[in-house]
């Protein structure tokens, strides 16, 4: 859960990149890192294995800036998305504030979509969490491919997004997309913290 | 140092002074910093506080299919320094602690004070009850401005 901190007027939240294996979540990571000023993000840490894929997680700590006089910082997460990793996928949902979930939109990978989200709401109800109540987005990767490899934002959101919440089509290799959706669940994380925090 | 509450800054601050810890940093089970000296820079404090909890969690996973309850400290020994991680419930749920230190004091040393440092947390926070979280009323007003110049769109 976010973290207040009144006396040195912070606000810390915690974003987690879902979905399944290489749809692009560590990807967006690297964008975000490469496009932001040094004196706004920290050391982007990868847990990974020999073969690069993400073991255990992806970190990236940003510094929103200033809102009310508050500094907005946001740590940015990924899972790793093959299915033998669910243990710890489990650890690093734990506390999420928001979670983005980034789906492959090639045609073949339409069940690996629908297990990894079964999967999300699977790990957060095992920690009392709903679905419903948790900000989520949807980015739809790889909508750069050629047409008949993938299905279009409509497809995937008839598919994926059955809450009708924000979704977004992404490019994450080349920047499409990426900074839309940080923004988009940025905005619902930091909402959602001030409806429950402000006072009456 | 800087803690996120009050009542966790006396506790620490003996402990700081009894170890001779060079780092501390104090944080939620999910990563999240609740105090913490010695760090320069905020964002190095979350890059640590994220690998402290991820190893942390994964350590108690481990104990867990080993079948016992919890492994209660890791030590990690190095040539300068050395490295405690340990954690520990609170009133305020479970915390866990990140302790570097170095030649000039023990791990003996360190473990003493901060198991005593924990228990002081455990009846600072119990004095201490939790403030209800107040953002500025206009906080959400300024939120969509504020994201605008963030993010440039």
């Amino acid at each position: 859960m976010s973290l207040v901190n009144f006396t040195a007027r912070e606000i810390t939240c915690k974003i987690v990149y879902y979905g399944p294996g290489r749809s692009g979540k560590t990807t967006n990571l690297q964008y975000v890192y490469g496009r932001v000023p040094e004196s706004r993000r920290g050391r982007m840490v990868s847990l990974a294995t020999q073969t690069d894929r993400t073991l255990f997680f992806d970190f990236l700590p940003l510094e929103l800036g200033s809102i009310s006089g508050f500094a907005t910082k946001f740590q940015l997460y990924t899972v790793p998305g093959q299915s033998y990793y669910n243990a710890t996928r489990k650890l690093v949902l734990q506390g999420a504030d928001g979670v983005v979930f980034v789906a492959d939109s090639q045609a073949r990978r339409f069940d690996d979509n629908l297990e990894s989200l079964q999967n999300l709401q699977d790990n957060l109800l095992a920690q009392g969490v709903d679905i419903r109540q948790l900000p989520v987005v949807f980015q739809y990767n790889k909508q750069d491919l050629p047409r008949d490899l993938i299905l279009t934002h409509e497809e995937m959101d008839d598919a994926l997004n059955f809450r009708a919440v924000h979704s977004f089509a992404g490019d994450a290799l080349h920047g499409t997309g990426v900074f839309e959706t940080l923004r988009g669940i940025s905005e619902l994380v930091l909402k959602r913290l001030a409806a429950g925090a402000v006072a009456g | 140092m800087r803690a996120l509450e009050p009542w966790v800054e006396a506790p620490l601050q003996t402990f700081l002074a009894e170890s001779s810890a060079r780092l501390t940093l104090l944080m939620t089970s999910s990563g999240q910093v609740v105090a913490q000296h010695g760090f320069s820079r905020s964002l190095d404090v979350m890059t640590a506080a994220a690998l402290g909890a991820g190893i942390g969690a994964s350590t108690e996973e481990l104990a867990r299919l080993m079948g016992s309850s919890r492994f209660e400290a890791l030590v990690h020994h190095g040539a300068r320094q050395s490295c405690l991680l340990a954690g520990f419930g609170t009133p305020r749920g479970r915390w866990i602690g990140l302790v570097v230190f170095g030649p000039e004091t023990s791990v003996g040393i360190v473990q003493l004070f901060f198991d005593q440092m924990v228990q002081q947390l455990a009846s600072a926070a119990r004095r201490d009850e939790p403030a209800a979280v107040r953002l500025p009323e206009n906080f959400e007003h300024e939120l969509d401005a504020s994201l605008k110049a963030l993010f440039g769109r």
